[in-house]
């Protein structure tokens, strides 16, 4: 069975754009293959690894659990975007300074899941920080670094 | 995925005429956080799916009555939940049950009605709930219905409802001077689904423990009121009998997450300490 | 030339971030994950579904059937275009696709290939595949005697000269028997004040890097590119070359940045699959991996363990005896170098006078086991410093201190009688039990709850002998170009290869540009694995560096610059082509001196060139009422003799000690009848950020690797040696019980505690 496509129409990364979906097509296809966006990547395709994470109105979801017909009318935010204007985010600087990834691979969902956390908790706690990123994992078992980098941020938007 | 026909009524009776009773390849969607699981590992092709995104504020909203009770729409977020000041005020364990469970991603999506429609064992919020005496809401074409949630679930994803019926909202009745605690035992990692979840609720009065209601999910089939640990409790026995009551009382089944033997001794351990949690800083005569 | 002669310029040992930080933040680095070529297909595979079976009938029309479904291919269709598709490091004994029969749940049986990914998944799901069912073998120690034998015949690739004597066997599921023999140990066990023997066991667990094996290939007039996630490019092309009899300069072989490889993406994975799709096709085709579907790709291997030891009363190890059964799965791989390389320090960072060690690497019908960060070395640590623990214990001596009186010390042979040296072990077990305060007193708990601490210590030789070459490319403006074999896959190596580049060169390393692995480009490296890469390619890129300042003095001579100029590098190109042109390349290659073990008694005074060394401390508290155990305090010392970027060697310690921790406490790949129960996130668990001990810490001792490139040597996998039996060590000072097989669950400490009260716990 072929299913009719349908346009959807979402800001992406501040612009307005329009894509042709599929019902069965997950939101991370169509940043991959419509908008050639490349740091949400899908890895466990369960929800449970935090790799394929983007912003959606602000909140993180997982897009390769994401239908995209769901996206229409909604404000998405990909890792690319933050430093779209050329300067890093100050996630992205902290991510840096601490050392906090080793291959990189989920680092754009830990970058992103921090953002939400931080718009939400600008001061947070350890257990604030544990549970927003209790759904993003790292297999170099890069927490350590993480954490302190989560603070690291915390400290330089607190200064901003 | 294989494709499929999605569709998106704007109002319930709408979306109730699109389901089909007599397929099981049309279901609703909502959060969809689940059944797009299913749909990936090819467990689930759906025919179509009836999406319930656009039926408006009456399944989205949450409301306080008067007398304390709680009425949550089908398709309010599990994160709504969790930053509900209304919940944090009016049922906390909720709130404090949902920061356990899953993840902040999983939380932003999906929805409560899904959560409870989907049947699953390895759940934190029926146990929860069915401590708490809610009932969920279920309107068909033939009307509306409430299902207390403790009946909801029949078996291993299978509930009590139609196929032509939908939750619409969960009423949760007063907790006002109820106290509850929710424990949830993980056996590998700590975002693991739990291996055992109990839930105690209950009122003080006169240093006496009244009305218990001790609820536990993910180490038996479908989450369950154990209500001879509830009457021992009542007929004052001590927290760690009425553990042990529970621990035999409870149809206990093994899995990945440990032996039948051993989640016995758990749900005596957690029962018991569940009891200590809600009652913390309470004198209880005896 | 001495390799040790360079004097640091002050690049090494400095801890910037890694060069590719910004494209690692911003999601822009480059992986072969998002790598897609025009018109390209995407393969989707069908499995087996039984563990031991003869094909009878693949049933291919319904799935073919489908709309936009391009191609179904089985493994008959490969045998069309490559009529010996078998490959393996080891042994030729892995078809591209299942041929005849399959061998385990989960090999590859047929591939569909459609454009839209969705389709060839449903096309995949529409083969039907009928089988003859075989009896299979599981267990590894059952393997050895079993009348299932997994292959009809065995067949070494011919590059192992240990190999040799296995060519053509037939009934068996022995793929390796590595043997050592020191001094006598049954007289020894006949003599002693005291014998102690215990057996561990571990599980099958699975790498999981996050980003899943992936390879791309495509082909044109008669070569090959294939883009793949792999930890080891030269390899591939060779084996690639070999399977269609073309000359290595026909294949490219090229990686990018790798989302995690610990072990798994080495030798060939998916290369061989899409060359052949690619060729049947006459598309590029890609296959990707889902996250099960890893789980029957590549894995670590199971292991029972045997030890047993002969102690004096004063607590000296006289004797030990070592049989170790490595599980390797359906498929060789690498495993027969996992028994033999680690099997040759299966007894222990010891000082023992009289040694035996059998090591077997054994078929089963389960998905094939290779290489996972330690070679085989974290199943050995597991039980020697379990077996040393209980030694202890028993003979009421505090465990550091019998350690410390067994240890190996430098100068001393080792089992195989190679001389150890610069393996700092005592300072890496002073070190790791000062820091969780060894010998002093603390709260060890009250009521139910209990706490215990416990430590452990591993090592392991670098694998050898293996060679790297590098070349250094300086442009007309004096910039540095670095091409490197060596595949960054999280470890860093992209940033401590710079930092050796531009201290030799007496230049910023940011300011030099490595070019990831392109064999097209990049010059033979034999892989980034066990540890290597820092010392072996470190000394080809310091070669390489000295040879380029060579050529740029003679250079210098050559246009009359008087010696000890500081005219810059620019400047003489300029005098000399007129203009900003020209280059010099360096060359440089590296491979150590080794001697093969001698077959019957694996005596060899060269075993490797140097040794790594760990040892971790765990303060534990377990809950008596359920034996569910938390780590409140978690040390991992190593040595990796100079530290070249002493930040990302901390952060590598401390993952390394997160991934072991993961494999110690919950990770198992759980199989009824040979069904993997559990492959996936949902159901096989790998460590979060909530799983982290209260402290964690990672420190390295100072020490100094002669030879080694600024005196430094390999640390990728040292983390991963002494975790598992330092916490089951900690709990069992926590609370008198013993765990022998991993993981060490709650249910089995729980268990363990009912048993030793005398109040054993129902099976179910």
């Amino acid at each position: 069975m072929t299913a009719p496509s349908r346009t959807i129409a979402f800001t992406l990364n501040g612009r307005p754009v329009t894509a042709e979906v599929a019902p069965h097509h997950t939101l991370i296809e169509v940043l991959r293959d419509g908008f050639g966006l490349y740091g949400a990547r899908e890895s466990c395709g369960q929800g449970l690894c935090g790799c394929c994470t983007v912003l959606l109105d602000g909140r993180g979801v997982s897009s390769c659990l994401y239908l995209a017909v769901f996206a229409d009318g909604a404000e998405l935010v990909t890792v690319e975007h933050l430093a779209a204007g050329g300067e890093l985010d100050p996630v992205q600087e902290a991510f840096i300074e601490a050392g906090a990834f080793q291959c990189g691979f989920c680092t754009p969902g830990f970058v992103l899941m921090t953002k939400q956390l931080l718009d939400e908790h600008p001061d947070p706690s350890d257990d604030q920080i544990r549970h927003y990123l209790s759904g993003n994992l790292c297999r170099c078992g890069t927490y350590p670094q993480i954490v302190e980098a989560v603070k690291l941020a915390a400290r330089k938007r607190g200064s901003v | 995925m294989t494709p499929f026909e999605l569709v998106e009524p704007a109002s319930l009776g709408e979306a109730l005429a699109l389901l089909d009773p007599d397929d099981p390849a049309v279901r609703p969607i909502g959060g969809g956080t689940a059944l797009m699981l299913m749909m990936k590992a090819g467990f689930f092709e759906p025919r179509r799916l009836v999406s319930l995104r656009g039926l408006g504020p009456g399944i989205t909203g949450i409301n306080e009555g008067a007398d304390g009770a709680l009425d949550i729409g089908a398709m309010v977020r599990l994160g709504q939940l969790e930053r509900s000041p209304v919940i944090r005020r009016a049922a906390p364990v909720i709130a404090e049950t949902l920061v356990t469970h899953s993840n902040v991603r999983v939380r932003n999506v999906a929805t409560i009605g899904g959560n409870l429609a989907h049947g699953d064992p390895h759940m934190d919020l029926p146990p929860v709930l069915i401590a708490l005496g809610a009932e969920v809401v279920a309107a068909s074409p033939s009307g509306e219905r409430r299902i207390a949630v403790e009946n909801l679930v029949e078996s291993y994803l299978e509930t009590a409802l139609g196929g032509d019926e939908l939750i619409t909202s969960l009423h949760i009745p007063s907790q006002r001077n109820r106290r509850a605690a929710y424990i949830k035992v993980t056996a590998r990692s700590a975002d693991d689904w739990p291996a055992l979840g109990v839930a105690v609720s209950l009122a003080v009065e006169n240093r006496a423990i009244r009305a218990p209601r001790i609820a536990i999910g993910a180490a038996t089939e479908t989450a369950m009121r154990l209500p001879k640990a509830e009457a021992a409790l009542t007929g004052g026995a001590s927290w760690r009998d009425t553990g042990r009551e529970a621990a035999a009382e409870a149809p206990v089944i093994g899995d990945h997450h440990g032996s039948a033997a051993y989640k016995r001794v758990l749900v005596g351990v957690t029962v018991e300490r569940a009891l200590r949690r809600a009652l913390a800083g309470v004198e209880i005569a005896g | 030339m001495n390799d040790t002669a360079f004097v640091s310029t002050g690049q090494v040992g400095r801890s910037l971030p890694r060069v590719e930080a910004r494209a690692k933040v911003t999601g822009t680095a480059e992986y072969i994950h998002n790598f897609r070529l025009p018109g390209m297909l995407i393969g989707k595979i069908c499995r087996s579904t039984v563990p031991h079976g003869r094909i009878r009938h693949i049933d291919t029309s319904a799935a073919a059937a489908i709309p936009g479904v391009y191609a179904i291919v089985t493994g008959e269709d490969i045998r069309k275009i490559i009529p010996d598709p078998y490959y393996g490091p080891a042994f030729h004994d892995q078809p591209i696709l299942a041929l005849d029969k399959v061998r385990f749940v989960g090999e590859p049986v047929a591939v569909a290939l459609a454009a839209d990914p969705h389709i060839a998944e449903n096309a995949a799901r529409a083969i039907t595949v009928e089988y003859d069912e075989l009896p299979a073998v599981y267990d590894e120690v059952e393997a050895v005697t079993a009348t299932a034998y997994v292959h009809d015949v065995l067949k070494p690739a011919g590059t192992f000269a240990d190999l040799k004597h296995l060519v053509g066997r037939r009934q068996t599921n022995v793929a390796l028997d590595f043997h050592l023999r020191r001094g006598d140990v049954e007289a020894e066990f006949a003599a002693a004040d005291h014998v102690f023997a215990h057996e561990f066991r571990t599980q099958q667990v699975m790498h999981t890097p996050l980003e899943p094996f992936v390879s791309v290939a495509e082909a044109a007039n008669g070569a090959v590119t294939i883009h793949t996630a792999s930890q080891n490019p030269s390899f591939v092309r060779v084996e690639i070359a070999r399977l269609l009899g073309l000359k290595e300069n026909r294949v490219r072989v090229r990686t990018a940045f790798l989302g995690g490889g610990f072990g798994g993406k080495l030798y060939i994975k998916l290369e061989a699959l899409v060359t052949a799709l690619t060729l049947i096709a006459q598309r590029p085709v890609k296959v990707s991996l889902t996250m099960e579907e890893q789980f029957f790709t590549i894995t670590r291997h199971p292991c029972t363990f045997r030890i047993k030891s002969a102690v004096t009363k004063d607590g000296r190890v006289t004797a030990r005896k070592c049989e170790v059964y490595y599980n390797g799965g359906a498929y060789a791989d690498i495993g027969p170098r996992v028994a033999q390389k680690s099997g040759f320090a299966a007894a222990g960072p010891y000082d023992i006078a009289n040694v035996h060690i059998d090591s077997f690497e054994t078929y089963t019908n389960r998905p094939p086991a290779g290489a996972l960060r330690g070679f085989g070395t974290p199943q050995l640590v597991w039980a020697y410093e379990s077996h040393t623990d209980l030694i202890a214990r028993a003979l009421s001596l505090d465990p550091v201190e019998f350690r410390r009186r067994n240890l190996l010390r430098d100068g001393r042979p080792q089992a195989t009688g190679t001389v150890m040296r610069d393996a700092p072990l005592a300072a890496v077990l002073e070190r790791a039990a000062a820091a969780i305060g060894w010998g002093q007193p603390f709260d060890r708990g009250s009521g139910p709850v209990k706490r215990g601490r416990g430590i452990a210590i591993g090592f392991k030789a670098s694998i050898s002998p293996t060679a790297s070459v590098a070349i250094v490319n300086l442009s007309g403006d004096g910039s540095c170009t670095l091409y490197c074999g060596t595949v960054d896959m999280g470890q860093g190596s992209t940033t401590a290869m710079a930092q050796i580049a531009a201290d030799c060169l007496g230049i910023e390393a940011e300011t030099v540009r490595v070019i990831a692995a392109d064999t097209d480009v990049t010059p033979y490296d034999m892989g980034t694995l066990g540890s290597r890469s820092t010392y072996h390619m470190g000394l080809a890129i310091q070669r390489a560096a000295a040879d380029a300042k060579a050529k740029l003095a003679a250079l210098a001579a050559e246009l009359g610059v008087p010696e000890g100029t500081n005219l810059p590098i620019a400047e003489l190109f300029r005098r000399k082509y007129g203009a900003q042109a020209g280059n010099i390349i360096g060359t440089g290659s590296f491979m150590p001196s080794h001697k093969s073990p001698d077959p019957q008694t694996g005596q060899t005074d060269d075993a490797t060139p140097y040794w790594m060394s760990a040892a971790t401390g765990c303060e534990v508290e377990v809950d008596t009422e359920t034996g569910r155990f938390r780590i409140l305090r978690l040390v991992n010392v190593a040595d990796c003799g100079t530290a070249i970027n002493p930040r990302i060697v901390e952060t590598q310690l401390t993952g390394a000690t997160v991934m072991q921790l993961g494999f110690t406490v919950y990770e198992g790949m759980e199989f009824t009848d040979g069904q993997l129960r559990n492959p996936s996130f949902a159901e096989y668990k790998i460590p979060g950020i909530r799983d982290m001990p209260a402290r964690l810490e990672g420190e390295i001792v100072t020490s100094r690797q002669g030879g080694g490139p600024f005196g430094a040597k390999g640390v990728g996998e040292s983390g991963t040696y002494a975790v598992s039996p330092a916490i089951a060590n900690a709990i069992h000072d926590a609370v008198g019980v013993r765990i022998s097989a991993l993981p060490i669950t709650a249910e089995k400490v729980y268990r363990a505690l009912r048993e030793a009260a005398g109040n054993p716990l129902p099976e179910d």
